[in-house]
């Protein structure tokens, strides 16, 4: 090969940003619609409907969904030897009751998921139109999925069935998420999702549920977690009872169990149950543990030619790499062997909440970074 | 008088018709229409943004359904115009649209100035406090004008059934609506009863139609506007648009008072122009709430004036810019 050419097909992506200013209104009105259709996990059928609807109307092939709800679309390559998977999720963790609606002002766009993860639909369902209009033509296949069941006890269902299930070569996944611009994670932790559900039965005690789900927490905080392996322990979300005036009869705790090894958390889980056990002796007390999600750890090595390039994409458009390099989400393709990335398209905050926004402005070199990532992967630098 | 159900069912749409915007678009390129849309604005920062950026990317860009896009503002004195400029609307101050007719503050006034100042065969209207603002408070009201020749206005309603059930529901519009105007319409044009939401702020005209109309320049405008259209050409030139929803912010009682108050006296002049009652007294321009401060009662007294303007067709400026004879 050429040794110029990784430099000349980097020098090429500094000028993309600027050649997508005319595009920002098509890519904004996607993230609004996206966003005001309501989409909660294993609920997200209209906000497929819509997607597959842009896919059909940008001319990708096989625009479809898959057995499991998952919005598709195939984007031909001139000379098709190879697949690029490109993906974003579709479910957000508001409800269909919620207020949906966006409001859009000179220099951001604020709603619920916004960020995460409408604008990575935006970019999902504007991109096949980018490249047409600007000409540029992959020699690789695209294949489009925005995926369902992704969150929560939704547990990368919709990813995971897809890779599960598409039997043809795929040469590099990349996982487009709203925000942060600058993140670039290709590994996997081992992670466990877990809720404990607290129960106290009234005929045998009065305890509280509250003081219960104290006790397990107290007893949680005090398991030696292993730094060698960065194991850690977060505690999330917890929830119970009914009124300030009547002992809770019920309590729940989400927390999510992480480490670099598999091994660990496996150990950390029985270490849980133990202490669940103990609490459960307790009079009338019933305690139990769910499993919300899980993942497996693994990934890309950080000098892989994958994420060198993404990183030198990055920094040729002024994009600082941030150093959090892994993400549950690549466990997904860590099962299938896939070599996989995540990139952010813009600056967001308060995501999850209600008030949660995006900025405007960086979303050019967001889209610029993903369109260098697609031209380097097709131009055989990332192999 | 035409059988309002069978208008309601040969009239009345819903945008979810009107999805085929390549059809749609064909069809106004083969008839050589242009389309412009109008959004009056005073201090709508909020959502104007939003509106602007999903028009210009869905009807201009992707869809060429709309030939220009036009903010008509009333002098804001927050980032509107600004906003909207930066996500490419052509962006107006109403004051400096046919200057030296003056300037009078009221929504009705930016209405009656884009006929002037914006060209296309058909002007759409869509009020800039929509939260939920979605193509299809275009298309829905500038299909029935393209696909049928007959008809010359088309109004939004919004209906969205709570279950699905096919229980029969009331549909009507807002309290002002089902208070002051259906009941009016009722004893004096029974026949525009039919129109679900004779205030909606959202209505897509043919510009022959809307330069023979005088406009109110406050409240009585949309009321006016139905009377003067029905007089002329009847119910037949009326259609319809169910939008679903529309998310927007509520007003309080004491405003719909001033709204209702600026209605009526547009209602009843018009009714005096019609001699269809000709013993009015001359009418006041002051209405008058009352306020409460501890055991005290006092009168707020508002002035409000429904002055109109006239019929754009007889300003010569008008006549000259678009070559039109009265």
């Amino acid at each position: 090969m050429d040794i110029s050419a990784p430099k000349r097909l980097l020098d090429k992506v500094c000028g993309f940003a600027e050649k997508l200013e005319p595009f920002r209104e098509m890519l904004l009105a996607n993230l609004v619609m996206v966003s005001e259709i309501p989409s909660p996990t294993f609920a997200e059928s209209k906000r497929i409907e819509f997607i597959k609807q842009r896919f059909t109307e940008c001319g990708l092939q096989n625009c479809s969904t898959d057995g499991i709800g998952n919005g598709l679309g195939f984007l031909s390559g001139s000379n098709s030897q190879k697949t690029i998977l490109l993906t974003a999720h579709c479910d957000t963790p508001f409800s269909i009751n919620e207020e949906h609606t966006c409001r859009v002002d000179a220099g951001k766009i604020h709603g619920p998921g916004v960020a995460d993860n409408s604008l990575g639909l935006a970019t999902l369902t504007t991109l096949p139109t980018i490249l047409e209009r600007l000409d540029i033509c992959l020699k690789n296949d695209l294949l489009f999925i925005a995926a369902v069941n992704s969150l929560d006890h939704g547990n990368l269902g919709g990813i995971r069935f897809f890779l599960s299930n598409y039997h043809k070569t795929i040469s590099h996944c990349i996982g487009i998420e709203g925000a942060p611009l600058g993140r670039l994670q290709f590994r996997s932790m081992a992670s466990l999702g877990g809720m404990i559900s607290c129960n106290v039965n009234r005929k045998v005690s009065e305890q509280s549920a509250v003081e219960v789900i104290n006790q397990v927490i107290t007893r949680l905080q005090a398991i030696k977690l292993s730094d060698d392996t960065h194991t850690d322990l977060v505690l999330g979300a917890v929830q119970g009872g009914a009124s300030y005036k009547i002992p809770a009869r019920n309590s729940f705790l989400k927390f999510q169990l992480r480490s670099n090894i598999d091994d660990s958390i496996q150990k950390t889980v029985k270490k849980i149950d133990t202490i669940l056990n103990d609490i459960e002796q307790q009079a009338g007390v019933t305690v139990s543990l769910d499993v919300i999600a899980r993942s497996k750890a693994g990934g890309l090595e950080a000098t892989h030619p994958f994420v060198e390039m993404t990183r030198q994409v990055m920094t040729n458009l002024e994009i600082v790499p941030s150093d959090t390099i892994y993400s549950s989400t690549i466990s997904a393709y860590v099962e299938q062997n896939l070599p996989a990335i995540c990139i952010g398209i813009s600056n967001g905050e308060n995501i999850n909440y209600p008030d949660e926004y995006i900025e405007i402005d960086p979303i050019t070199k967001g889209l610029a970074q993903l369109i260098g990532v697609l031209l380097v992967i097709d131009g055989e630098l990332c192999a | 008088m035409l059988n309002i159900n069978n208008w309601l069912q040969s009239n009345t749409c819903h945008h979810s018709q009107f999805r085929d915007l390549l059809r749609l678009v064909k069809e106004k390129e083969r008839q050589g229409i242009t389309i412009s849309l109008c959004i009056p604005t005073l201090n709508e920062e909020a959502t104007i943004g939003k509106e602007v950026v999903l028009f210009k990317s869905e009807l201009q860009d992707r869809y060429p359904l709309l030939d220009e896009i036009a903010v008509v503002d009333s002098g804001s004195t927050d980032r509107t115009r600004e906003v909207a400029a930066s996500f490419g609307a052509d962006v107006y101050l109403a004051s400096n649209i046919l200057a030296d007719m003056g300037f009078k503050r009221g929504k009705g006034e930016n209405l009656w100035k884009a006929i002037y100042q914006l060209t296309g065969d058909i002007i759409v209207y869509v009020d800039a406090d929509i939260k939920n603002i979605h193509p299809r408070f275009v298309y829905g009201l500038v299909a029935p004008l393209i696909y049928r020749s007959e008809v010359k206005y088309v109004k939004a309603f919004y209906d969205r059934p709570l279950t699905l059930s096919n229980k029969i529901r009331p549909s009507g519009g807002g309290r002002v609506t089902e208070i002051l105007v259906r009941p009016l319409f009722s004893l004096f044009f029974p026949e525009l009863t039919a129109i679900i939401q004779p205030l909606s702020g959202e209505y897509a005209v043919r510009r022959e139609v809307l330069e023979k109309l005088p406009f109110p320049v406050g409240y009585g405008v949309e009321t006016s506007h139905l009377i003067d259209v029905y007089s002329s050409f009847g119910l037949e030139a009326f259609a319809q648009t169910d939008m679903d929803q529309r998310v927007h912010r509520h007003q309080t009682t004491r405003d719909l008072g001033k709204m209702s108050f600026g209605i009526l006296r547009t209602f009843l002049k018009r009714l005096k122009m019609k001699g269809m009652s000709s013993d009015l007294p001359d009418f006041t321009a002051n209405l008058r709430q009352f306020q409460a401060h501890d055991e005290q009662y006092e009168q707020v007294i508002h002035e409000i004036f429904e002055e109109e303007r006239p019929p754009m067709i007889e300003l010569e400026a008008y006549r000259k810019r678009f070559d039109k004879k009265i």
